[in-house]
């Protein structure tokens, strides 16, 4: 599986997941929102980890550029974040108008971020890493933890 | 996309110039009803002075506003594109063609030659220049996703179509003899109506339906084919127009199975959407799906029978197509954009998206263009009830007019009043 495969799976399941949670608080089940919420952000902060520690490392190396897609990216990934925190706390207090206009933000947020990675960002680190680097980086990823 | 210091924020382009088009757009919508109210029933001759106001009030005054708005919005996001200057490059466009509009408008009621001169400076200059830039743009990207291939075709016709348009301006201004007055008519409506209006809306939706409602991509034969097919389409229509005036109808049958394969398959990805909630915006997706469905029966039909209703029935199937596609995006874009900028520009106190405009809200504009939907269609068969189809028109744009007012002004307040976090990262101004 290459590198790009791998993340863009992620994106994929991190999405199934969101929308369970969204589906269950909309319906007022929020102890079923609670749980798919915890496993989006859990899955989704552990794929940025696996991003920052290690793929766009090895990105900024190869290329010698910090300040390009990367960059970008790390600041995105913290406008996810803020939303994250927020989402949590209006399921905390299950305020449904909240939660479900973040969810609004948030998709909209995360799906033009995800489009980026894989249509530009992937797809350069497919071209520009060396095979060797490619095996390495992915291995690395897929052992990160939050 | 990324440049040196280009951070996320720097590549959307400052909210108002999106709400600028926006705002011009509905109030073109206004004026549309205001002229089928003061045209009545008239307007579905379509061969008369009053039908050519209305569907040039509709698709330049309302549409293209709308589409240019989108483009200057979604370049950055679905491209990579950063427009250079877009306030500078958005007030450029602006001005002239809303100047432009309304004197072809006048054109077409006085006859006057100057007032088309004018029309044509202004809208020519205007149109060419500005979708030349994008698609320069466009064709400079070394990826090409489905999404930004189908835009650069769809502006590539929107360039044809203007030039069309020029000739036949030209022709009724006295500048030409006009030889080929009608091929030229035949493609300047086909390329408007199919090349630029249809394959806009399906170039987007190849992001956004699966970006939005997180569904599955559409297949191959349809992201990566129909664009260029239905170009192609259109071009042989154009060169054997001049020879042969039938191969439009066969042009035009391929066209209603490529139609046909998109808005079905459209119709079948929002089935299969991994977020259920169906808010306003699916159900406006939805309803341009059908009403596209019907459209393309409407002009099948038409082919085999000759009934006067169904020509009219395809005029309020097509546009009822287009206006829905319109509004369903303009319920993501207008409270996105509000939230998106303040949020980015560090206020604590950014109104939420559902803030902005509540999904209440935006239902309630869909049962008003359901209502008006129905108000034209039967207006065909029962015509005083065109005065109930302009009203509720107006009304309808009045609704998106208020809404864009609101969220201004919103947007206004929190940048006044807002908690404001300090951010290390640049601002972008309002």
């Amino acid at each position: 599986m290459s590198i790009s495969q791998f993340m863009t799976n992620e994106h994929r399941e991190c999405d199934t997941h969101f929308a369970a949670a969204e589906q269950a608080a909309a319906n007022g089940n929020w102890e079923e929102a609670e749980k798919a919420f915890l496993t989006f952000s859990n899955e989704t902060l552990t794929h940025f980890k696996r991003e920052e520690d290690e793929l766009f490392p090895a990105f900024e190396t190869q290329t010698g550029n910090t300040q390009g897609p990367t960059q970008v990216m790390r600041y995105e990934h913290e406008q996810v974040k803020g939303l994250i925190r927020k989402m949590a706390e209006a399921l905390e207090a299950q305020d449904k108008d909240a939660y479900l206009s973040l969810c609004e933000s948030m998709m909209i947020l995360l799906q033009q971020h995800n489009m980026k990675e894989e249509q530009m960002l992937y797809a350069m680190c497919e071209r520009l890493l060396p095979p060797d680097l490619k095996e390495a980086t992915l291995d690395k990823m897929k052992q990160v933890v939050l | 996309m990324f440049s040196q210091n280009g951070l996320s924020l720097d590549q959307a382009p400052p909210i108002s110039v999106v709400f600028r088009f926006f705002l011009s757009g509905s109030l073109f919508g206004v004026l549309t009803g205001a002229f089928v109210l003061y045209f009545g029933s008239d307007i579905f001759n379509a061969d008369s002075t009053k039908a050519l106001i209305v569907t040039h009030t509709l698709t330049l005054g309302v549409m293209l506003s709308f589409m240019l708005g989108a483009l200057f919005q979604m370049l950055p996001v679905i491209a990579g594109i950063k427009l250079t200057s877009p306030v500078k490059k958005a007030n450029l466009v602006q001005y002239p063609l809303v100047l432009g509009i309304l004197s072809l408008l006048s054109a077409f009621y006085s006859g006057e030659p100057a007032l088309f001169i004018s029309a044509s400076l202004l809208l020519g200059v205007t149109i060419l220049g500005i979708a030349s830039i994008m698609l320069k743009n466009l064709l400079a990207l070394p990826n090409h996703s489905n999404s930004s291939k189908g835009m650069t075709i769809a502006l590539g016709s929107l360039i044809l179509l203007t030039l069309f348009a020029l000739y036949l301006t030209g022709t009724l201004s006295g500048f030409f003899e006009g030889t080929f007055y009608g091929q030229i008519k035949t493609a300047h409506y086909s390329f408007g109506l199919f090349g630029w209006i249809a394959l806009l809306i399906i170039s987007i939706s190849f992001q956004v339906i699966e970006m939005f409602y997180v569904t599955p991509p559409y297949p191959d034969f349809i992201g990566k084919s129909l664009p260029m097919r239905l170009f192609g389409l259109l071009l042989i229509g154009l060169v054997f127009g001049f020879f042969f005036a039938n191969i439009w109808r066969i042009v035009d049958l391929f066209i209603i199975v490529f139609m046909l394969c998109y808005a079905l398959m459209t119709l079948r990805r929002l089935s299969q959407r991994k977020r259920p909630i169906a808010d306003a915006t699916v159900w406006l997706w939805r309803l341009g799906m059908v009403l596209l469905v019907l459209s393309m029966a409407a002009m099948l039909t038409t082919r085999f029978y000759t009934l006067p209703p169904l020509n009219s029935l395809n005029y309020i199937f097509f546009a009822g197509f287009a206006l829905s596609i319109v509004f369903a995006m303009f319920y993501k874009i207008v409270p996105f954009l509000t939230w998106f900028h303040l949020n980015a520009q560090g206020y604590f106190t950014a109104p939420m998206m559902h803030e902005v405009i509540h999904p209440k809200t935006a239902m309630k504009h869909l049962y008003i263009h359901l209502a008006t939907l129905t108000a034209f269609l039967v207006s065909v068969y029962y015509a005083p009830v065109i005065y109930l189809a302009g009203s509720l028109l107006i009304l309808s744009f009045g609704w998106m007019l208020w809404q864009i007012v609101h969220a201004w002004k919103l947007y206004i307040h929190t940048q006044k009043t807002g908690e404001k976090f300090e951010m290390t990262m640049p601002e972008v101004e309002g």
